[in-house]
């Protein structure tokens, strides 16, 4: 036995010195349109239109550099998990400037998904081959900026922290700072598809995570579809964010962290698995809180249900605002009613008025009511180029 | 292995045809307690005589009867020894033959072989003369107390704590200053990250001795401060040695018990290792492996998931008790003229059982209100983990000598398999920084197998009377420590059902780690004994080389599903089913790979080590003996890996080292000794010491290790942070000792010491603070450290209460430390930033690893003549820094475990062949814990588990 274990051993010594040498590439590759991005983004560079762009692993936009992503372009995960994950990560003073338009939206998703630019052209925005409820086929995309958060490291009660979803061993995960009017970049009618997958256990991907981005980064028309973790996650920082669409992620359908201090205004959540909103306090001894508008969502379809209609800390500090859930089921609540940062004003459950008591933890709020029709909610005439809308899901 | 015993067997039957009978001894100069060689034995009256070879050691072949033997040597007082009686067939052992300098009186000394046997060992009287503080054990002590394993033996010496049953140290220091050798050699451990051997694996009847130095001369490895402990087998057994021992263990807490967690695992796990069945499926190391996506067919990504083994639930099944058997061998042969054969054999086999039902691991976070002193938790697991261990252990040398020239050839194979299965609840909380709140419930399968195949080949001879000795010692060792298959799957559970939920509990993984490492030592040592202003003087010169090569890596997969999942029943057993499976829906099972190449977490480090030194003991003034040595060693490390970045294609901004030097220094190691004779049998010593520590090859990597378990990160010090370079360097300690010594008869002894110990950029655990999701450390040079100690030891028998007690032995060791380390700044900055109101963050604090205070004691009842011998030992450690926490995260530290222990040792039989032994352990029923501390706030569980109380029994047969 002893000979055996030393031969392998040998062999396997051997096998290693071979395998670094070999180049493997049955990956798929779509065609010859397209063009694999293996490392950094570290000089000013345009993505065209027309174009599919692989990302070969985390590729980061460097502090000072702007990648410009022109409209119906196509940018491809390659698969892969935990370290192997792949993402677009724009770092603190980096900035993405994607501006698509309804007509011809810049669509994040896996090489295994077979959309061509022709498609885009011809209008059809949604995956020829992929459902709507595969996830965790590659990261996702992650702006950083300077903007305040509330974190609390070990610097106690400042500056910056690292990113979930990027290994601390990269300091380009690094957000956070004092520039509240800070611009990331534009991020105008851009879909997110099939990604977010994990990196280890609690530690994940998110569709769009905006960790720090200020205000003077613009985002609007926005929609992530089957994501494995959240559809949007803030980390503190002071963007506004306009016209947003997260459907059947896995997680959360909007998460806030670290005192996000800005608006959220007209949007629809449809069936998170998680909670539809995750709303968390100040982890720091900075407070500033943030306003969520004018949104529709959609709790439960079929064997899809989402955990709490609405989940918040005893620190949080939010201000909800005319919103109207629709497919509630059993067991799904507002949990905690009772956070004094935490206002309601014109949020419609479509329940009847003695369900009400039984889809809150706690006393109804002034504020929260049961309505059979709405007054509330989000204007979906804006949604018409997304897959969700095209899916008929509202 | 048959074939083996029958070569063997059939040696011992050729040997008792013998009819006459022989008598064997040792003969040692009565100062130095150090064996003589070329000394006369002749059996007075007869012609028959022989002289005593290069370790002092003599046989003479006689006829059934009673002799005298005459033992003489040059400017020696010539030994009678009166009365020697042998039998046919039989060894008469006279191991103890001290010889007097003569003085003006030329005379002789005469005893009878009866004072032979309970005259002092020599080894106290080594003890007395040495360089160094020593301490240790010897055959002769052995088998009087009849220990069966060297960690037994090792309670018996004072100053020693055993940790975990087998891992042995000295005055408190962690594993990173401690250093075991076998018979003088720096081998690597089962467990290949820890600078310590395991004691559990030497059987006493092959060894020759155990001894503890506690500060540095010239001549040792000079990587280690608190102390070194060599093992030294035998190579010519005094006497036959045929025996076979068995034991059992019982635990009530763990054995027997129905609620025990198993997994299927392969058949040959009871020899120590897997036969394959946990091995890695063909094809998943390939760069691309059959997923949905990856353009392989629907049958090839099916057969590809199929190939994994689908137990992922641990099972409950009864626990047996522990129980193990050896067998040993040995004896030495006069072959022709005066060479002599020696060897032993030995074979052991021991599974234990080992049942945790309450494992509690803890992560705690501090809020930063400074008036909020509580900690919070952000993860609390609470589980259960059933282990089996086996450990197979082959220990084979021959030995050839010559009254001058020795040669042997040791060999150890050593195989362990351990495999864990387990399952725990997670409940983290959402409110805790940097988490996002779930509660789920895993199922964790691992295996550990390790080997260790080490050769010994070594050389001693002595020129004549010259004075000159040379040593030299070749030994090469191959290790591997291989985790194949770790296997975890959690269901994250919530009010709409359970999942896998990447955000939460994860999705199930599956991990493959491998670890091979050779190490060759080759090493040469000169004696020189001569004389200086008509004193016995020494001069020691010599050289090594040390080369070290690991190959290490990680491979990872994780479970996906294509579309949805829907576990109306979560249970593990069944999620491998095949209707989960790919393409079948909702769950549409694959597995990712989680590998890049590259691989950033495989890694090849190579180490050459090359020492040379010289030593010279000499007394300028009587009663003054000085001991100057300087050893040079030229350390060099590389390595070869890439970090994360490299490894996914960012040639630019990626770290990648190919076989380049990381670590390299040549350093002086000074050391003076001084022993000062107050008495006969008093010294005062003083010495002053550098030495080293020096980081491991895991630490000087990009290596990113997780326990599946407790889902804690190990992380390789190349990773930059703020605060931290990613240059991790050695340490280098000033140690400076003074000790007084009183040695009583029989090896009584006291004494007290103090010590100083500076530490140039000691190494420390560091928690990542900038990582707040998942709970990850980092080795990380710390700010200067200095240690001052006491120690107080004593050995003495109770006869001076009443001759009742003269049977009746007190050992004890007590030592406080005060340590400190000067923080960074950054540390200090962080600490205080999360000051509480009332609390003064000071810039100093205790040093990671070394406990405040160490107390080991014991009372032993010895009635050798009856072959009883029992005792009760307690051992304690004080609270010691773990982990260094900071800011948000709270230090760890080593909750006291208070061992105490008992065994019994009774020899039955006319001839004493048999000895029957019982031992009871962890009598005050002990929890291993670490927790977290913070100022004002209620302690937190790190780690908890009860080892549970241990009842042993056992039996040994000589022949």
């Amino acid at each position: 036995m002893k000979k055996i274990n030393l031969l392998f051993h040998l062999t396997l010594l051997l096998g290693l010195l071979f395998t670094a040498c070999e180049e493997d590439d049955t990956q798929l590759i779509p065609d010859e349109d397209s063009e694999k991005i293996t490392s950094n983004i570290t000089e000013n560079t345009t993505w065209t239109s027309g174009k599919v762009y692989v990302l070969g692993g985390r590729i980061t936009v460097l502090d000072g550099v702007t990648l410009t992503i022109e409209p119906g372009t196509i940018i491809k995960g390659e698969a892969g998990t935990q370290a192997n994950s792949t993402a677009l990560l724009i770092a603190r003073g980096g900035k993405l400037v994607a501006e698509g338009t309804a007509e011809k939206p810049i669509i994040f998703t896996s090489v295994a998904d077979e959309i061509q630019p022709e498609d885009i052209t011809a209008g059809n925005f949604e995956s020829p081959n992929l459902d709507a409820d595969i996830n965790g086929l590659w990261g996702g995309v992650i702006l950083l900026g300077k903007a305040p958060i509330s974190a609390s490291n070990e610097s106690g009660d400042v500056s910056e922290t690292q990113i979930e979803g990027i290994p601390t061993s990269d300091q380009n995960g690094l957000y956070g700072g004092n520039e509240a009017e800070d611009n990331s970049g534009i991020l105008k009618y851009i879909s997110i598809r099939h990604g977010g997958t994990n990196i280890g256990a609690g530690n994940e991907i998110n569709g769009l995570t905006l960790g720090g981005v200020g205000s003077g980064t613009v985002i609007e028309n926005i929609e992530i579809v089957a994501n494995q973790d959240d559809g949007i996650e803030f980390f503190g920082g002071t963007v506004n964010v306009k016209n947003l669409v997260s459907w059947n992620v896995g997680d959360d359908g909007v998460d806030t962290d670290q005192s996000w201090g800005g608006t959220l205004t007209n949007f629809i959540v449809v069936t998170p698995a998680g909670h539809c909103f995750e709303l968390d306090g100040p982890e720091g001894s900075m407070e500033a809180g943030h306003i969520i508008q004018n949104g529709t969502i959609i709790a439960s379809e079929g064997t899809r249900i989402s955990q709490d209609l609405i989940n918040v800390d005893d620190n949080s500090i939010v201000g909800l605002k005319n919103l109207f859930f629709t497919g509630i089921s059993e067991g799904q609540q507002i949990n905690r009613v009772t956070a004094a940062g935490v206002t309601f004003e014109g949020i419609e459950l479509d329940v009847t008025e003695e369900d009400l008591a039984g889809h809150v933890n706690g006393d109804v709020p002034t504020g929260v009511s049961a309505v059979s029709s709405p007054t509330v909610g989000a204007d979906t005439s804006v949604f018409g180029w997304t897959w969700a809308s095209k899916a008929g899901k509202f | 292995m048959r074939y083996l015993f029958s070569i063997f067997f059939s040696f011992i039957t050729l040997l008792s045809v013998a009819q006459n009978g022989k008598i064997r001894g040792t003969i040692v100069d009565d100062k130095t307690g150090e064996t003589l060689v070329g000394v006369a034995v002749l059996v007075k009256g007869t012609t028959t005589g022989t002289a005593s070879d290069l370790d002092g050691q003599f046989t003479l072949d006689v006829a059934e009867g009673s002799y005298d033997l005459q033992i003489s040597y040059i400017s020696f007082q010539t030994l009678t020894v009166g009365d020697v009686q042998v039998k046919a067939g039989e060894i008469t052992l006279l191991d103890n033959l001290r010889m007097k300098e003569s003085t003006l009186e030329l005379g002789e000394v005469v005893v009878s072989a009866e004072v032979i046997r309970t005259t002092e060992a020599a080894l106290n009287t080594i003890k007395k003369q040495s360089a160094s503080i020593l301490d240790g054990i010897s055959s002769e002590k052995i088998r009087l107390t009849g220990d069966n394993t060297a960690v037994e033996a090792a309670r018996r010496v004072t100053g020693v704590s055993i940790e975990g049953g087998k891992y042995v140290y000295v005055r408190g220091l962690g594993d990173r200053y401690s250093k075991t050798t076998l018979n003088g050699m720096d081998i690597p451990g089962l467990d290949p990250d820890r600078n310590s051997l395991q004691m559990d694996i030497f059987p006493t009847n092959l060894m020759n001795n155990m001894m503890v130095s506690k500060n540095f001369t010239a001549d040792m490895p000079a990587d280690f401060t608190g102390g070194l402990m060599n093992v030294e087998t035998k190579d010519f057994p005094e006497d036959k040695i045929v025996s076979v021992s068995l034991s059992t263990s019982f635990n009530p807490d763990m054995h027997l018990n129905s609620d025990f967690l198993t997994y299927t695992g392969s058949p040959t796990d009871f020899l120590g290792f897997d036969n394959g069945t946990r091995g890695l499926p063909s094809g998943a190391d390939q760069r691309v492996i059959p997923t949905p996506i990856s353009g392989h067919s629907q049958q090839e990504v099916v057969d590809f998931v199929r190939s994994f083994n689908p137990e992922l639930a641990a099972s409950r099944k009864t626990s047996l008790p522990n129980y193990s058997a050896s067998f040993s061998l040995g004896n030495q042969i006069s072959l022709n003229g005066d060479k002599k054969l020696g060897y032993i054999f030995s074979v052991s086999y021991k599974s234990e059982y080992t049942w945790y039902d309450n494992i509690v691991y803890g992560e705690y976070q501090r809020y930063i209100d400074p008036d909020l002193y509580e900690m919070r938790y952000a993860t609390l697991q609470n589980g259960e983990m059933g282990e089996q261990n086996v450990l197979v252990g082959l220990l084979g040398g021959v030995a050839i000598k010559t009254t001058f020239s020795k040669l042997r050839l040791t060999a150890m194979r050593l195989q362990n398999g351990e495999s864990r299965a387990g399952k725990f609840e997670i409940d983290n909380d959402g409110q805790a920084v940097g988490q996002s709140g779930y509660f789920a419930t895993s199922d964790n399968l691992e295996y550990n197998q390790r080997s260790l195949s080490n050769v010994l080949l070594n050389g001693v001879h002595v020129f004549k009377n010259s004075g000159w000795e040379i040593d030299w010692r070749l030994s090469p060792t191959f290790s591997t420590s291989d985790d194949p298959d770790i296997r975890k799957t959690a269901f994250t559970h919530s009010s709409n059902g359970s999942s896998f939920n990447a955000g939460a509990g994860g999705n199930p993984t599956r991990i493959w780690r491998s670890l091979g490492e050779l190490n060759a030592i080759a090493k040469l040592d000169v004696t020189k004994k001569y004389t200086l202003n008509d004193r016995e003087a020494k001069l020691k010169f010599g050289v090594s080389h040390t080369y070290k090569y690991r190959d290490y890596e990680i491979l990872l997969f994780d479970i996906q599903f294509f579309g949805g999942q829907s576990w109306p029943d979560p249970d593990p057993s069944t999620v491998l089913n095949p209707e989960n499976i790919y393409p079948n829906r909702p769950n549409s099972i694959y597995y990712q790979s989680g590998n890049i190449y590259p691989n950033p977490n495989a890694y090849r480090s190579n180490v050459n080590n090359t020492g040379i030194y010289i030593s010279n003991e000499f007394e300028l003034f009587p009663k003054l003996k000085t001991i100057v040595g300087l050893r040079a060693e030229n350390y060099v490390q590389k390595h070869t890996g890439r970090d994360q970045r490299y490894a996914s294609g960012d040639t630019k901004n990626g770290q990648n080292l190919d076989n380049e030097k990381v670590l390299g220094s040549f350093d002086l190691f000074p050391s003076v000794n001084l022993v000062f004779s107050l008495t006969d049998d008093q010294n005062l010593r003083a010495s002053y010491a550098r030495t080293i520590a020096r980081p491991s090859f895991k630490e000087l990597s990009f290596a990113q290790i997780i326990d599946p378990v407790s889902n804690r990160i190990f992380n390789g010090s190349f990773f930059t942070y703020p605060g931290w370079d990613g240059n991790l360097t050695e340490t280098r300690i000033d140690n400076f000792d003074v000790r007084w010594e009183l040695f009583m008869k029989s090896g009584q002894i006291l004494s007290m010491s103090a010590f100083y110990k500076k530490f140039d950029n000691p190494i420390e655990l560091v928690r990542i603070p900038e990582q707040q999701t998942s709970t990850e450390y980092q080795p990380r040079n710390v700010g200067n450290g200095r240690l001052y100690g006491v120690e107080l030891e004593f050995r003495k028998d109770l006869d001076f209460i009443s001759p009742a007690w003269s049977h009746f032995n007190l050992n004890g060791n007590f030592t406080f430390v005060e340590s400190l380390i000067d923080m960074t700044e950054i540390e200090f900055k962080s600490r205080k930033s999360y000051e509480k109101t009332g609390e003064t963050i000071k810039d100093t604090r205790q040093m990671a690893g070394q406990a405040p205070y160490v107390i080991n004691g014991g009372v032993s009842y010895n009635h050798y003549e009856s072959g009883f011998d029992a005792g009760l030992f307690y051992n304690v450690k004080g609270p010691t820094l773990s982990i260094v926490g900071a800011g948000l995260f709270p230090d760890i530290f080593i909750k006291p475990f208070h061992s105490l222990n008992f065994s019994l040792n009774k020899k039955i039989g006319e001839s004493k062949n048999t000895t029957i032994d019982f031992k009871v352990s962890n009598i005050l029923n002990a929890r291993t814990e670490s927790y977290y501390q913070s100022y004002h706030a209620e302690n937190k569980p790190y780690s908890q588990m009860s080892p549970g109380r241990k009842f042993s029994l056992g039996v040994s047969y000589r022949f």
